[in-house]
């Protein structure tokens, strides 16, 4: 387990068994920390793509959970790395819901309602 | 009446397309045309986004996948997942509002492996304590292969 560590750590039995338990320790709660860190990766991506679009995150993600499209965050950077035609259609979609909401809130007048903005009923 | 500045909102107007009616025939033209592409083959690679395992997975063809869990199925069976999110190729892509509909999109897989993870370590330690567990902990993990996407021309 200890072959690679520094000094002699990697030799002496009483040094290499305090340095084997924080080593256990720190794996157990980096695999938790490893979700939050993955998703702060992921939301950095997302944004940065998001933005050659000309759309912020916030106003992306909302839209498109206001569209209906459940796609996380995960699969939403992977998108973003090797299908950039599907992305720039998705940012299309959260502009367009985005643009019928402020109509749909200035307006409040006898105009249309949004075709984007209809919920689809499942059974 | 002189134009000020306050007269008009600082943000852009933005006009979108009036009738219901356009929107609904530009639909039609566009359905079409993408039925047509659909049933003449002019697709290359298709990838799917597909939520299996309380996970959501972006697939293709002739692809590997390792969840952490078991299935209740044999080595060698074919598995048809629904819960298709999103299916695309090179010239267009078809997004579900949540999931696309069972007769428009198929996806087949099969069992390969069921093994177990290798053995990791939880550990809790608290210092000048005399408090340690240690737990050596391995998962079964299940590895399907992807076999085909396929896709109906069956848009309205």
């Amino acid at each position: 387990f200890i072959q690679h560590f520094r000094g002699r750590k990697n030799r002496c039995y009483k040094l290499a068994v305090r340095s084997v338990r924080r080593a256990f320790v720190r794996s157990t709660k980096a695999r938790r920390e490893k979700k939050r860190f993955l998703r702060a990766l992921w939301i950095t991506r997302i944004e940065a793509a998001s933005l050659e679009h000309g759309l912020k995150y916030p106003a992306f993600i909302s839209n498109l959970l206001k569209s209906q499209v459940e796609l996380n965050r995960k699969v939403l950077a992977d998108l973003a790395i090797y299908e950039p035609k599907t992305f720039k259609s998705l940012a299309a979609l959260a502009q367009r819901r985005r643009q019928e909401g402020f109509l749909a809130a200035l307006g409040d007048g006898k105009e249309p309602e949004g075709i984007f903005s209809r919920i689809v009923h499942h059974h | 009446v002189a134009k000020t500045s306050l007269t008009s909102p600082p943000w852009p107007e933005v006009k979108l397309p009036d009738p219901v009616e356009e929107a609904k025939y530009h639909a039609a033209e566009v359905v079409r045309k993408v039925n047509g592409l659909i049933s003449a083959g002019q697709y290359g690679r298709l990838f799917a986004v597909v939520h299996f395992a309380s996970k959501q997975w972006k697939i293709t063809s002739e692809d590997l996948i390792m969840m952490d869990n078991v299935l209740e199925a044999e080595c060698g069976d074919r598995i048809r997942m629904e819960k298709v999110l999103l299916v695309g190729a090179d010239d267009f892509t078809l997004i579900g509002r949540p999931l696309l509909g069972k007769d428009l999109v198929r996806v087949e897989a099969t069992v390969i492996e069921k093994t177990e993870s290798w053995p990791k370590v939880n550990m809790r330690f608290w210092r000048r304590h005399n408090f340690q567990r240690k737990k050596i902990i391995s998962n079964p993990q299940t590895v399907l292969r992807i076999n085909t996407i396929e896709i109906y021309p069956c848009l309205s």
